[in-house]
């Protein structure tokens, strides 16, 4: 395939767990133990952290990574930036490649921060000359001028990561993998690195990014892989995708009551669906009770999948339902309804129903149905709150934005 | 031999690419060590000194042995070599663990942090070799034309030090009680090379052995091409040079290709 500058072709890589030998005194009896019971090739502690996981990243292109803790994607950025090698199969990236993991790895506490800068760039590959010349804004962009010469022990970890994160930001890469780096900084610096990162794909940087934080990853990110347990579960769009990692059994807990909800609007009924902005939609819950119940409510939860907003929640009993009353093996059915007076984006449902006198869950269904705002306007923010305008003085009906 | 030689052009490519890496990283080293200890380069005189003093009570007075040069320039130029070998594989030796956070995190060629170990004992030794020329004008000892083979035995003692370094680096890497059983090799292996005593005074089986050890060559080659104004006995230093120049790529090479496993060993 031609203008790939990554590409990960059917990747697997195997580690070994448990007891490794790590001293010449562990060495010999292990070698005895060896050759008195041959012919085993795999050990049995072997275990794949990457199984045939393939892919492509372009020039200006992004690719997220994302998953659960231990999902493999730390080896795989290990992978990429060569740190480890793949069991089988080959990865190959083009061009001058920076990393982003741990970005202040290369520190040493006992340097100042302009002896810091010069040798972290240098671990990155940077020329003496071009860090050099650079050197005036990276301090700046970190905003350290008055600190650099102090001793980087002294630094706060914020600091540190903002050094960190300035000098690979004034590395011009042909790719560039990024591990968490949104994790550190303030507000104000987290919008800084953000918006550097959206300027490296503009300018023609091949990105790979792995994130926890889903808005980060679906607002950079042009495709997004989700990985469980090493497999490549789904390769797509962010919104595929992170509705995908979102609408997960196992995010879903049942425990008195097995909760079924489906969503309607006018036009559609399915798992994720699209949706204009202040469209009603309906919603059709069923609970099958295990245990008896006097008078529980349901809660219905909506919210923001990408950046894990709690957009919205309200209970049965404020709406007018009565309190349920259930023996232990019925079945009872309740339409809900709300209107979607969202922004754009992949919003989740979550249905709990409560029982007061037990003060606990008796279910909690997280994300069990999902859909997707899409505005022909762009709007920021979460809530549609239908916005209009006119020119002051002009008598005219004024002009609804979305609606 | 294809694979040999992809593997000594990435070496070689690996190299060029990262080579400012390694200037500082010994300027990392070097710095260190100069803000933390008072004495900063000091240290670098102040060892062989010391030792030159304790040798020189030794052996000039509780058992005198013969040497061609006052006894303290001969011990002086000898621990100077010496140190230099034993400095720079001490560094080395725990020169990636120590890094583990990079060896983990970042990739460049690994094998900088071993050259980088050799590289800053360099400096060292160059800082003690002012003294040594001190020395040399204060006993009045000159210098003949036989000094124009001082690169070649310079270039063959680097050579030898740096193959051990990076092999001892690796092997404390895989196995970490490396380094406990290398200190105690090492303070044999000075007195098994003929740097505070003349290789003359031992004789018989005991001196074969002596001489078989490529550091005794090395110190000698040092010894007659500075303080005796001849050129390298021929035969022991074309063997240890052929040695060094053999074992070095072996060495190289050896690390390379293990460096793969390293993040996953460390």
């Amino acid at each position: 395939m031609s203008g790939a500058r990554v590409v990960f072709d059917h990747v697997w890589k195997q580690f070994t767990r448990g007891e490794r030998h790590d001293s010449l005194r562990d060495l010999v009896p292990s070698m005895m133990k060896r050759l008195t019971r041959r012919g085993r090739l795999e050990s049995p502690d072997a275990f794949w952290a990457v199984e045939d996981v393939s892919f492509e990243v372009r020039e200006g292109e992004a690719l997220g990574i994302i998953g659960r803790n231990g999902a493999g994607k730390s080896t795989i950025l290990k992978l990429l930036t060569r740190i480890l090698r793949p069991t089988r199969g080959s990865r190959r990236l083009e061009g001058r490649t920076g990393a982003l993991i741990e970005i202040a790895a290369g520190f040493h506490p006992d340097l100042t921060g302009r002896e810091n800068v010069f040798l972290q760039g240098a671990i990155m590959g940077m020329r003496r000359r071009e860090i050099a010349a650079r050197f005036d804004e990276i301090v700046s962009f970190a905003g350290l001028e008055r600190f650099v010469d102090t001793p980087v022990k002294r630094y706060s970890s914020g600091m540190n990561a903002r050094l960190g994160f300035s000098i690979a930001a004034h590395f011009s890469p042909d790719v560039l993998i990024i591990d968490e780096v949104l994790a550190v900084g303030d507000r104000a610096f987290q919008e800084k690195c953000q918006e550097r990162m959206r300027r490296f794909r503009s300018e023609g940087v091949a990105i790979v990014f792995v994130s926890h934080h889903l808005a980060a990853v679906a607002q950079l990110c042009s495709q997004v892989l989700l990985l469980e347990s090493g497999v490549a579960l789904k390769i797509g769009t962010p919104t595929e995708v992170i509705a995908a990692y979102c609408h997960r059994p196992g995010t879903e807990r049942y425990e008195h009551v097995t909760v079924a909800a489906t969503l309607r609007s006018s036009r559609h009924i399915g798992e994720v669906f699209d949706v204009e902005p202040g469209e009603r939609l309906k919603l059709d819950v069923s609970l099958d009770f295990r245990v008896p119940v006097e008078r529980a409510k349901i809660g219905v939860v909506v919210r923001d999948q990408t950046r894990d907003l709690y957009v919205y929640g309200a209970s049965s009993d404020l709406v007018g339902v009565p309190p349920i009353r259930a023996a232990a093996g019925e079945t009872k059915h309740f339409v809900f309804a709300f209107d979607a007076n969202l922004t754009r984006g992949l919003y989740g449902i979550e249905v709990n129903v409560v029982d007061p006198d037990r003060h606990q869950f008796l279910a909690v269904a997280r994300g069990i149905q999902q859909f997707n705002v899409v505005e022909q306007v762009t709007y920021d923010g979460i809530a549609n709150l239908y916005l209009t305008g006119s020119p002051a003085g002009v008598r005219a009906e004024p002009v609804a934005l979305a609606r | 031999m294809r694979r040999l030689q992809e593997d000594f052009q990435e070496i070689v490519r690996e190299q060029l690419e990262f080579r400012e890496l390694l200037l500082q990283m010994t300027a990392r080293d070097l710095r260190l060590r100069y803000k933390q200890t008072i004495m900063g380069f000091g240290w670098a005189v102040f060892t062989p000194i010391l030792n030159t003093l304790v040798f020189s009570v030794l052996f000039m007075r509780v058992a005198p042995v013969h040497t061609e040069v006052p006894y303290p320039l001969f011990a002086y130029c000898g621990l100077l070599i010496w140190n230099f070998t034993a400095s720079s594989l001490r560094f080395a030796i725990t020169s990636l663990t120590s890094n583990a956070n990079l060896v983990t995190k970042v990739y460049f060629p690994r094998e900088i942090f071993p050259l980088a170990a050799v590289t800053v004992s360099l400096v060292d030794f160059a800082i003690a070799s002012a003294v040594l020329a001190g020395l040399m004008i204060y006993y009045q000892v000159g210098v003949s034309s036989a000094l124009l083979f001082l690169p070649a035995v310079l270039l063959v003692h680097v050579a030898f030090t740096t193959s051990l370094a990076l092999v001892l680096a690796m092997a404390n890497l895989f196995y970490r009680d490396v380094k406990y059983l290398f200190e105690v090799i090492l303070t044999v292996w000075m007195f098994a090379s003929a740097v505070v005593y003349p290789v003359e005074a031992v004789s018989g089986t005991l001196g074969q052995l002596i001489r078989v050890n490529p550091m005794t060559a090395i110190v000698e080659a040092y010894r007659r091409v500075i303080l005796y104004g001849a050129p390298p006995e021929p035969l022991s230093f074309a063997s240890v040079a052929a040695f060094s120049l053999i074992v070095l790529p072996a060495a190289w090479l050896l690390f390379h290709r293990s460096e793969f496993r390293f993040a996953e060993s460390i």
